[in-house]
Formats: C-alpha cells, sequence, structure tokens
C-alpha cells in the first residue's frame, strides 16, 4: 500500500471520511442559499452589483461540480477550494460598499469560507485544518481594509469582530481534524483486525496444504526406508556386496532427504497472484542435480512472474548441467538477492575453472549451452556474466533489471 | 569450497600434537560412532564424551571439558539451542558446531546467536567435518555458504533492531556475500586485496553483531513483559 500521506487518490476513500464530507456538502449548499437570500436582501449595498452576481455564480458553480466530481479527495480540489474561498473572503471588501463591512451588516460571503477549513480538517487531521483556518482568518482580516476600513482606527467592537471570525475558521479546522483523526485510526484498526484475519484463514489454509504434502512426503520416506532396510539385510548376508548396490541405496535415501529438506524449507509466506517464489523454482533445480550438492540462498521472499522464474531457472538448470559436465566441481552454490540493479541470480562452482572467451568458444563449438543460458537471460532484458579461471572455479552472474510493475499496487506487493 | 565451509587454513602450520577434545552430542547412537570414527580415524581428533540429550550435554562439557563441541540441534529433554546458549555461558572458551540435519533455518540461526560458531550438515563427508572441528579450534568461524545467506537475510530483514544495535558495514555485507556465493576465505582475501586474517575478523564481528542483537532482542521482549522487574 501506498504510504505517503496526501497522495492517496487511489485508495477507497474510507466511509467515515466520505461521510464527513457529504455533511460538509451538505452546509455547503446552506450556505450558499444563505450568501443568495441576504445578496437579495442586501441588492442595493452592492458597489459592484455585476461582480457580485459573478462570485456568486461562480460558487454556485463550485458547489455544483465538488457534489458531483469523483476527484473529491484530491489535494488539487482542496487546494482550489481553499483558494476559492480566501477570494470570496477578499473580494467581499470590493462587491459591498466602502465602509460596510463594519456595521452590523450581514457579511456578504456569510458562512460559505468555513467549508474550506472543515474540508482541510476532515481530508488531512487538526495541523492542515488549523492551517487553512489560519489562512482564511487572515483573509477575512485583509477583506477590512480592502473594505476601505482601516484596522489601525478600528474600534474594540470591531475588533472583536474579526476576532469572532478568526477563531471561529480556525476552531472548526481544528475541531474537524480531531473527528477526522479519530474516525481515521478506529477504521485503521477495523481494517487491520479485517487483514489480521482474512491472513490467519490463509495461514491455516496453507498449514493444511503443508501438512498433506508432508503425509505424501512421509510416506515417501518410510518406503524409501522400508526398502533400504530389506535390501541392506539382504546384503548384509551376502560375502560380496557390489559397490553398485550399496550405492543404489544411499542414492535413494539421499533422493529422499532432499524431499523432506525442500518440504522443511519451502516459502512460509504464499507469494502473490501470479508470481511464484524464485527460491522454490530454484530449489527444485538443486534437487534435479544429482551428481554434485548444491547449495540454494535466496535473500528474502524473492516473488516473479511465472514466465520470468521459468526463464531464470532454465538457465541455472543449464548452467548447473555445465557445472556437472565440465567443471568436476565437488560442490556449487546458486545465490539470489534483489539489489538496486535489480535481480541477481550467481551460480557458483568450485571445479576447474576455464578461459571464457566468446569467439573462441563459438569456433571451437562449444559455445552453445552458455549461448542459450545468454539468450534467455537477454530475452529477459538482462545480461549474463561469466568470471572463470583455469583452477578457480567459475561464476555465472545473471542480472536481470527490475520488470516496470504493471501498477503501483502489484509492486507493492509483489516485491515487499 | 563446499557446504563444509570456507577453507581459511594456509596448510603450512604443524598440526597440533595433542588431539582435539571433542564432544559429540546426539540422539541418534548410529551418528555419534559414526562422527567419532570419522574424528579417530583422521587422528586430528579425539572424542572425550557423547551425550545424548540436551540436559547430558550440559553436565557432561562441565565434567570432561572438551575444547570443541559437534551438535545436533533436536535434542530430547533440553533443545539444542538451548543446551548451547547454557554451555556456551558456563563455558565461554567452548566452540560449538551445529551438526544438523534438518536444515532448518531458524533453529541454526538461533543456535549461532546463542553463541555456536560453526554450522555443518549432516550430510557433510569425513574429511569437511575434521577440518570444521580443527578451524572452530582455532578460533576460526566456520561459516558455510547456507549459514552466511541466512544470516544475511537475517540482517537484510531487520536493518537496525533498536539504537545502538549494529548492521552490517558495506565491508562485512560484502564479505557475507562472497561466503555465501561459497568462496573461500583465501579466495576472498584474494578478491577484496586483504588478508585471509582480515577477512576472519570481518567473518567473527558478524557473528558478534548476530549474538548483540540477539541480546538485544530478549532485553526488549524483557522490557515489554515487564520481565525486567525484580519479583516483589
Amino acid at each position: 500500500m501506498a504510504t505517503s500521506s496526501d497522495e492517496r487518490p487511489s485508495l477507497p476513500a474510507q466511509p467515515g471520511r466520505r461521510g464527513l464530507w457529504l455533511g460538509i456538502l451538505a452546509y455547503r449548499w446552506a450556505a450558499l442559499g444563505w450568501m443568495v437570500f441576504l445578496a437579495i436582501g442586501a441588492a442595493d449595498e452592492f458597489r459592484r452589483p455585476g461582480v457580485a452576481w459573478l462570485v456568486l455564480g461562480a460558487t454556485g458553480v463550485w458547489t455544483l461540480w465538488l457534489s458531483v466530481t469523483p476527484g473529491w479527495d484530491r489535494p488539487l480540489t482542496r487546494w482550489l477550494d481553499l483558494g476559492g474561498c480566501i477570494g470570496l473572503l477578499l473580494i467581499s471588501g470590493v462587491v459591498v460598499r466602502e465602509g460596510y463591512t463594519v456595521g452590523d451588516h450581514p457579511f456578504f460571503a456569510t458562512a460559505y469560507p468555513v467549508c474550506a477549513a472543515l474540508t482541510w480538517g476532515a481530508a488531512r487531521g487538526v495541523g492542515p485544518g488549523l492551517a487553512a483556518g489560519f489562512a482564511l482568518s487572515v483573509a477575512l482580516t485583509l477583506s477590512r481594509p480592502i473594505n476601505g476600513v482601516s484596522l489601525a482606527d478600528a474600534t474594540g467592537a470591531q475588533i472583536e469582530g474579526v476576532g469572532n471570525g478568526v477563531v471561529y475558521y480556525i476552531a472548526a479546522g481544528g475541531a474537524m481534524g480531531l473527528i477526522s483523526r479519530t474516525l481515521g485510526r478506529a477504521s485503521d484498526e477495523l481494517r487491520r483486525s479485517q487483514e489480521e484475519v482474512l491472513r490467519e484463514r490463509e495461514r491455516v489454509a496453507r498449514l493444511s496444504e503443508h501438512a498433506t504434502m508432508g503425509r505424501q512426503i512421509h510416506d515417501s520416506v518410510l518406503q524409501a526406508l522400508a526398502w533400504v532396510n530389506k535390501r541392506g539385510h539382504e546384503l548384509g548376508a551376502e560375502t560380496s556386496v557390489p559397490g553398485r548396490e550399496v550405492l543404489r541405496l544411499a542414492d535413494m535415501a539421499a533422493q529422499q532427504e532432499r524431499e523432506l529438506r525442500a518440504l522443511i524449507q519451502s516459502e512460509p509466506e504464499e507469494p502473490p497472484k501470479e508470481r511464484a517464489s524464485l527460491r522454490v523454482a530454484l530449489d527444485a533445480d538443486a534437487r534435479a542435480v544429482g551428481e554434485v550438492p548444491v547449495t540454494v540462498t535466496a535473500l528474502g521472499p524473492i516473488w516473479l512472474p511465472e514466465h520470468e522464474i521459468d526463464e531464470v531457472t532454465a538457465a541455472v538448470r543449464q548452467a548447473l548441467e555445465n557445472v556437472v559436465q565440465h567443471a568436476r566441481a565437488t560442490h556449487a552454490v546458486v545465490f539470489a538477492e534483489e539489489g538496486e540493479q535489480g535481480l541477481v541470480v550467481t551460480v557458483r562452482d568450485d571445479g576447474v575453472g576455464f578461459v571464457y572467451e566468446e569467439d573462441g568458444l563459438r569456433s571451437r563449438g562449444k559455445f552453445g549451452l552458455l549461448q542459450s543460458m545468454k539468450g534467455r537471460i537477454e530475452d529477459l532484458g538482462g545480461r549474463m556474466t561469466v568470471r572463470s579461471a583455469p583452477g578457480a572455479g567459475t561464476e555465472v552472474e545473471f542480472l536481470i533489471p527490475e520488470q516496470e510493475p504493471a501498477s503501483d499496487l502489484a509492486a507493492d506487493e509483489g516485491r515487499p | 569450497m563446499s557446504d563444509a565451509g570456507p577453507d581459511g587454513r594456509t596448510g603450512d602450520e604443524p598440526l597440533p600434537e595433542e588431539p582435539i577434545r571433542v564432544m559429540v552430542v546426539d540422539d541418534h547412537p548410529v551418528w555419534r560412532d559414526g562422527i567419532r570414527n570419522d574424528l579417530e580415524t583422521s587422528g586430528v581428533a579425539t572424542v572425550v564424551a557423547e551425550a545424548s540429550d540436551g540436559g547430558e550435554a550440559i553436565e557432561r562439557a562441565r565434567e570432561s571439558m572438551p575444547e570443541v563441541i559437534l551438535m545436533d540441534l533436536q535434542l530430547p529433554t533440553v533443545p539444542g539451542v538451548e543446551a548451547i546458549r547454557a554451555i556456551v555461558e558456563e563455558s565461554p572458551h567452548v566452540k560449538v558446531v551445529v551438526l544438523s540435519a534438518s536444515g532448518e533455518e531458524v533453529d541454526v540461526l538461533e543456535a549461532v546467536k546463542v553463541g555456536a560458531t560453526g554450522y555443518l550438515l549432516k550430510g557433510s563427508t569425513a574429511a569437511e567435518i575434521v577440518n570444521a572441528v580443527q578451524r572452530v579450534r582455532d578460533g576460526e568461524p566456520v561459516f558455510t555458504p547456507s549459514l552466511a545467506g541466512m544470516v544475511l537475510s537475517e540482517f537484510r530483514r531487520v536493518a537496525a533492531p533498536g539504537p545502538g544495535v549494529p548492521g552490517l558495514t558495506p565491508r562485512e555485507n560484502e564479505v557475507l556475500k562472497l561466503v555465501a556465493k561459497g568462496y573461500t576465505y583465501r579466495e576472498i582475501a584474494g578478491k577484496l586485496f586483504i588478508s585471509v586474517k582480515t577477512v576472519q575478523n570481518h567473518v567473527q564481528n558478524i557473528l558478534t553483531k548476530l549474538q548483540l542483537r540477539k541480546r538485544y532482542e530478549l532485553m526488549r521482549y524483557a522490557i515489554q513483559r515487564g520481565l525486567d522487574k525484580a519479583p516483589e
């Protein structure tokens, strides 16, 4: 999930916040109605009636747009709203006659601008709510000199009037912020516990699948043990035992050992949809190589799209075949990690090594397998590097840059 | 390179005259006998004690004072990890090598966190086991590629569990990654233009950091549960 605090339009709006927004919207319409009603009553007090009706019209259109737009929760919408409300306050000083704002007269903008403070509080919490309230307060204070009323000469009652407005705006923003924060926490907790329940269900399902797999493997282990037991005793009774027979028993035990180990080491978490665990696939590669012991290490769960897994593991398998056929190695290691550059998979052996020189190998007809590995990785947009020297083993490195994620969400889930 | 770990020995040092005193802990007599046989035929080590469970291991370690303990983790009575913790606490000079059949990562990592200095899979050859015993006795951690991978994962998973709990330096990270890829200490030294001794020091420091992290985790757990307060 995206964690940046503001850019959340992609998230489904929380029901609590949507409710607050609808409440504020109802308040907007009431405030707009009151504005129109008062404007009709005080039409003869307008210094610039044209501007006044234009402003009322614009406020009406804005409110209507806010009522229908799906982008109500966007930061841009909030900024435009705050700008509009500040403009409304400032223009109020211009549309009515000079000095009109100081008397007992109703204020042209009425209570509409407070909606901006409420909206910021609801969407972003206490701090932004207070800040929006403060911005409106500054505009309210400035509307007096614009109306030709000098603040220096203002009476106590006049200052009190402005002060009331200031307190009203700031308190509204802050209080709405508090409500929103409380609602947000409650809904976060609800979501967390829902997710917890879901995870728990998945875990139970996974465990039962694991248990089924376990029973199958236990069965095959028991079969193998029974055979080793029986055949071992038979061989023990003979005077001379062919080495091949003993080797067969050892191979059988080794196969079962690998199966059991794979069961124990399988990835603890289930991969997201349409992705698979690279490590599980690499383990299968390693098990397929009976002749040389292979250690597989993957740092963290690495989940990739299945076609990518197929290509990478095919290349790794070819690299391991190379080790078996040519390296005369005693051990091999497959190491995978996701770094800044992308996925890096290394296949290293402690064998005899060779001089890696593509043209030379090609001319001697020995580049086939390497060419095939190289092709697979390059098709994924990656590159293959071979480091080797006679007597120093061989390291084949596949680097696959991170694929463009289909969406942010998929990337978040796929590469935690 | 092998899963028995990188060979850091230079090869020209004389073998010690006295065989290394080893204790073998395993609940399967077959394994105990097999390992005793591997060690004693090599002439490098002698098995001074055997134990078949965790509790017995703690007692025998006290009586027979081995230099190296080869230990399975799946043990009756006291689990292997607990036994290692107790033994290392009592005699910090004893080197413990985990000899595990399961490859169960969590257990092995835990064992290393509480003081084991090596890890071998039971499938290791006799030569690998003997080599590991010699090396841990000489104070060198037997860091197999798979164990290095586990430790790297651990440091990746939680970069810094708390203030003052160190993560890996870039160089330590580099060294550990090369160990995980199966390079021997000598090969790593050559690659990074440093001495084998320096590589060993890095690996030792990594282990120390891992153990520090464990202590920090335990402390935090205790504080969370109020276990740090003295009982009334």
